[in-house]
């Protein structure tokens, strides 16, 4: 933006801009702090006079997260969980916004506000009585209990997120296809899904970010030290070495690390659902 | 996040409802969107409906630990539940800070978010994209990840906080723990919320923000208007119903604040560090009275759907929701 504007001066654009960089270096701050730490090996940890490179940088902190027990088990139980979760989401999902979408039917408006607010209420508000049904039907400490409680985390942000991508198909191509000969479904699947195949992805990732980072609930549902996940491991070791900051820190840059690649991701479809159509970014 | 526009309706939602093209689909049509909504219909009634009901069928029950194995139907109990728990001093104290941390966030952390936003519109681009690339960084921490890491900054002995405090002349912040006096503590809580969610209000407010029309803000200083009244006349009416949204999901989820109190506390929170939903937990997983955790949780959505309400009915007027 070269234009230069009516009372914008260049000294007051420097100005800005230092303060700019100065707000960017302050809240990026913990991100470098944690990697930082996650590198430094343990006599470079604990100094009274911070440092702010690591002089020995090592891996050291990293193989020690990675050999933690339980590790691998919460790593293969955080992508199972994961991805039962975000599939069943996204199948019943696209159905679900295709209704929303496409159609209008008694009762349409209705569901639109249910999807809407069970965004917004706090599944933690809803778990004790998850926790005292799957307990009757025995499925505490399994995984598919936690998969069936993560769906409906994940089903109606889903179901939001895809109607958007849906409208966004013009009506015309349904149409063309169903004097083509096509029946409805047959433009579902041939038309209307190969389009919303971004919406499909970024859908699917958001579902991915949120079970991923779920702890509370696998941690209520779950017992056993190898039925949690990533996130709930990583909360158990901040209580059981609380002061070994290095290996904590290495395995806080290990569990967020996928999160932070796919959320860069689909960014903007996340604010865009959130607001919905308020703001498209 | 260039092509911007505000979207008041979507065209395919602003043409009245067309009346199918082909006719002799017509009947089958009619039961297709049923068909379609219901795996989510049963997904929502199973997962959702069925646990609501119980929950507060239980909540005017006396369920223990021991009907939980046995499986005996628990005993009736009235209103007892709610009794209690209106009547502890505890769940009002706690009630009380809930609403007075939520304020405090939701009111720094939209502010802040504001300021960011019009300081995007200020600098360079360059500057911009440093500040958007940040954004991004902390917005995709995860929670547990980033209450931990500002647990590490702020550590007794070794955090970088104390150190920093501590070479202002005349303050000796050594060993200084942030835990003790919950005032402090909150403090980073609260820092750790707001650090949190300005970046999500920041970018949604930015891409509100390059909607203003210019020519508009060129009217209006040519009028003679100064920077303030610009702001205060020409910006933020136009900015008005995105604010709107932004600080209602703000304040819902900021009345829902448990993660980060509970971590930071290591899992084990004292009284002082009690919100709502803390509270909640602690009755029903950590001292096993279920009945007494549901009637918490009623109580609490009950007064967040006012909130909720607010919320849906700002997304059906903008139409999108429609």
């Amino acid at each position: 933006m070269e234009t230069v504007q009516v009372g914008r001066s260049r000294a007051a654009t420097v100005a800005f801009n230092l303060v700019g960089i100065a707000f960017a270096a302050v809240i990026s701050f913990p991100v470098y702090w944690m990697i930082n730490t996650a590198l430094k090996p343990a006599n470079e940890v604990l100094t009274l006079t911070p440092q702010l490179i690591p002089a020995h940088p090592t891996l050291a902190n990293f193989t020690s997260a990675l050999h933690a027990p339980n590790f691998l088990a919460d790593l293969r139980n955080s992508l199972v969980v994961t991805l039962g979760a975000v599939a069943g989401g996204l199948v019943v999902g696209f159905l679900g916004a295709l209704a929303i979408a496409r159609f209008r039917f008694y009762g349409r408006r209705a569901l639109v506000l249910v999807i809407l607010i069970v965004q917004m209420v706090p599944l933690l508000a809803l778990l004790i009585p998850v926790f005292l049904t799957l307990n009757r039907f025995s499925m505490t400490d399994t995984l598919i209990g936690v998969i069936l409680t993560y769906l409906i985390l994940v089903l109606p942000y889903t179901v939001w997120m895809l109607r958007g991508f849906i409208i966004a198909v013009p009506r015309e191509l349904d149409e063309a296809a169903l004097i083509d000969g096509c029946n409805r479904w047959q433009t579902f699947y041939r038309i209307i899904l190969p389009l919303t195949g971004p919406g499909l992805v970024a859908a699917s990732i958001y579902g991915f970010i949120q079970t991923w980072n779920e702890f509370i609930i696998i941690n209520v549902l779950n017992h056993s030290a190898d039925k949690q996940n990533l996130m709930s491991w990583l909360a158990s070791n901040q209580t059981l070495q609380e002061t070994h900051w290095g290996p904590l820190m290495a395995g806080a840059t290990l569990t967020s690390l996928p999160v932070v690649i796919f959320f860069l991701l689909i960014q903007r479809h996340v604010a865009a659902g959130l607001t919905a159509g308020a703001v498209k970014g | 996040m260039d092509a911007v526009e505000v979207v008041a309706r979507t065209p395919a939602d602003q043409r009245p409802p067309v009346p199918a093209p082909v006719q002799p689909r017509r009947r089958r049509r009619e039961g297709t969107p049923y068909l379609l909504a219901l795996p989510t219909l049963l997904v929502l009634a199973g997962l959702l409906g069925y646990p609501i009901v119980k929950m507060i069928v239980l909540s005017f029950q006396h369920l223990t630990l021991r009907d939980l194995w046995t499986g005996r139907t628990p005993p009736w109990a009235g209103l007892d539940n709610y009794r209690k728990v209106l009547s502890d001093p505890l769940f009002w104290t706690v009630v009380t800070r809930t609403l007075g941390i939520a304020t405090v966030c939701v009111v720094l952390s939209v502010g802040i978010g504001l300021a960011v936003a019009l300081l995007m519109r200020r600098v360079s681009g360059w500057v911009r994209i440093v500040i958007t690339v940040a954004m991004m960084l902390v917005w995709s921490m995860p929670q547990l990840v980033s209450t931990q890491v500002f647990l590490w900054l702020v550590d007794t002995n070794w955090g970088v906080l104390n150190w920093l405090i501590d070479m202002i002349p005349g303050v000796d912040f050594t060993n200084h723990s942030w835990f003790v006096d919950p005032v402090q503590g909150w403090t980073v809580i609260v820092a750790l919320v707001v650090w949190g969610a300005v970046p999500f209000l920041a970018i949604t407010l930015y891409a509100g923000l390059t909607q203003v029309p210019r020519e508009v803000v060129e009217a209006a200083v040519v009028d003679g208007a100064g920077p303030w009244s610009v702001f205060r006349h020409v910006t933020l009416p136009f900015l008005r119903q995105l604010l709107g949204i932004v600080t209602t999901l703000s304040v819902i989820w900021d009345l829902g604040l448990f993660t980060q109190a509970y971590v930071i506390r290591s899992s084990k929170p004292e009284t002082d560090y009690y919100t709502l939903a803390i509270y909640a937990y602690q009755k029903a997983f950590v001292i096993s009275d279920y009945s007494l955790g549901s009637a918490v949780s009623i109580l609490m959505v009950l007064g967040m759907l006012g909130v909720m309400a607010f919320y849906v009915r700002q997304m059906f007027r903008i139409g999108d929701a429609d």
